[in-house]
């Protein structure tokens, strides 16, 4: 009887690994630490078990092997995926990456040109190009390059993204906003392009900005009313608006209103939070009080 | 003029910057507010006894941080601190550099503290065992930041620090730290960490 126990025990840590695996593969999580740990044990001792999942896993382990230097492990996965796929374009492109990850960014660049010889169209392999000027701090080119590959491919949301925030990073929020206002445009449900954009707006600065970023983040509140930093954001620019000397009475109170509106949830949330621990008390004071002075600068 | 750091603020400093190594991380330094000015007080160095870590990823928008300073600035009233220093790492491993963001909140923190400082982490030196200071400090001079040489002299206690942030790092303590986009995440997440600060004063 024992024995039978000890066998379903292994095979429900087996299962319990794989699906971890899995949760991370499809929620995009970059916890590598955490990947190579479970995925090179399920590699090791359980490879027989896991039917054709494994090349995926031999994939993700490779990518989070890379992020922590284990070159041991990323080089074992690339040789079985050699093996079972030679020629395989998707591949090569792990190949590269490894490449990368060694700072060899000339043959990366190589391995990838490579890549586009045989298929031109091959957007993976473009977008490592891209991600090696970054890794080079070209960030001028990189922005150059993703736009112009945005223009063949401009449904590439991934990309969008990726350009808005090469141009925050270089505070051109201007063309920051643009690309998220391509991203509300094909993802008008999606609340974090919404509260990001907002958050652009607003570090863009004026009364005009502070507005439309207090829209937006209204906006992101009505899509998730669980998104704090919609929340605060919500409660930043209509106290800044209200506190404006260039706006007219009724622009101030209705701004005041949004503001105390604002406070109450975020007091609420807090409280919610704070329930039965000791530690967030503080937070829910400073909160309570930073809240209070910010009411009395716009008076 | 000086800063110094305690082991708890150079600890969670560098836990915050192993949490996230794709990214560029910051966050605060408080020191414990002096009640009166000492007739040589410019020779007293002031010490950062915590670090606050704030943001990772994006560091260049505006809102998130005007929160986190105001909130944690009303926090350091409460408990008698005051901001007395901002720390960056960079997105890139080679670049350490004070950027735009830095100088901005740096010069920011400035004004309300005049010895403020700004540190720049430098991830080339990062090792687990943390054989030797990997920070670069800049003071505020004149509206410029200059340079300061970062050696043992810059700690309350080089050592301690040395051994319990090594410690710390081989436990993968980093993955418990929570910085304020955490918090913002889910706002029962504690940006104080006081579990980390239970483990530094263990290993004490």
């Amino acid at each position: 009887m024992g024995h039978v126990k000890e066998i379903n025990v292994l095979i429900i840590v087996f299962t319990e690994m794989r699906d971890k695996l899995r949760k991370w593969r499809e929620d995009n999580h970059r916890n590598s630490e955490q990947i190579v740990d479970v995925g090179e044990e399920l590699i090791n001792e359980h490879a027989s078990k896991l039917g054709d999942d494994i090349w995926i896993i031999y994939e993700q382990v490779m990518i989070a092997a890379l992020d922590c230097s284990r070159d041991d492990l990323a080089w074992t996965c690339l040789q079985e995926l050699k093996k079972q796929f030679p020629g395989s374009q998707r591949v090569k492109r792990l190949a590269g990456m490894r490449l990368e990850a060694l700072e060899k960014y000339e043959d990366a660049s190589k391995q990838y040109d490579s890549i586009l010889q045989d298929d031109p169209t091959n957007t993976a392999a473009r977008k490592r190009k891209i991600s090696i000027l970054k890794a080079q701090g070209k960030s001028a080119e990189a922005i150059r390059e993703l736009n112009e590959y945005l223009e063949q491919f401009v449904g590439d949301q991934e990309a969008w993204h990726e350009l808005s925030e090469l141009y925050i990073n270089e505070h051109d929020y201007g063309k920051a906003a643009f690309c998220l206002e391509e991203l509300m445009m094909t993802n008008p449900h999606n609340h974090l392009y919404c509260e990001q954009y907002a958050e652009v707006k607003y570090t863009q600065g004026g009364l005009e900005n502070l507005e439309l970023s207090r829209k937006y983040f209204a906006q992101a509140l009505k899509l998730n009313n669980g998104n704090m930093r919609a929340l605060f954001g919500l409660y930043m620019s209509a106290s800044h608006i209200a506190a404006s000397p260039k706006v007219n009475a009724t622009v101030k109170k209705a701004n005041v209103k949004y503001a105390a509106w604002a406070t109450n949830q975020i007091n609420r949330a807090y409280q919610l939070a704070g329930r039965g621990t000791k530690e967030n008390k503080c937070s829910v004071k400073a909160v309570e009080e930073m809240l209070e002075s910010m009411q009395i600068t716009m008076s | 003029m000086s800063i110094k750091l305690t082991t708890q603020a150079y600890c969670k400093m560098l836990l915050h910057a192993a949490k996230y190594p794709h990214c560029a991380v910051n966050g605060l330094l408080v020191a414990e507010k002096q009640k009166e000015k000492k007739k040589d007080s410019h020779s007293t160095p002031i010490l950062c006894v915590d670090c606050i870590p704030l943001f990772h990823g994006t560091l260049a928008l505006a809102p998130m941080l005007e929160v986190a300073l105001t909130l944690i600035d009303t926090w350091c009233k409460e408990n008698k601190y005051v901001i007395a220093g901002y720390y960056q790492a960079n997105e890139r491993t080679k670049d350490f550099r004070p950027n735009q963001v830095a100088e901005k909140v740096g010069a920011r923190i400035a004004e309300n503290f005049s010895e403020a400082a700004m540190i720049m982490v430098d991830s080339t030196r990062f090792t687990m065992g943390c054989y030797e200071p990997i920070l670069a400090i800049y003071d505020h001079h004149e509206n410029k930041w200059k340079c300061r040489d970062c050696n043992a002299d810059c700690f309350e206690d080089w050592c301690e620090a040395q051994k319990i942030t090594s410690a710390l790092l081989e436990g993968r303590s980093y993955e418990s730290l929570i910085d304020f986009d955490n918090h913002l995440d889910d706002l029962r997440n504690d940006w104080t960490n006081p579990e980390i600060n239970k483990s530094v004063l263990h290993l004490c």
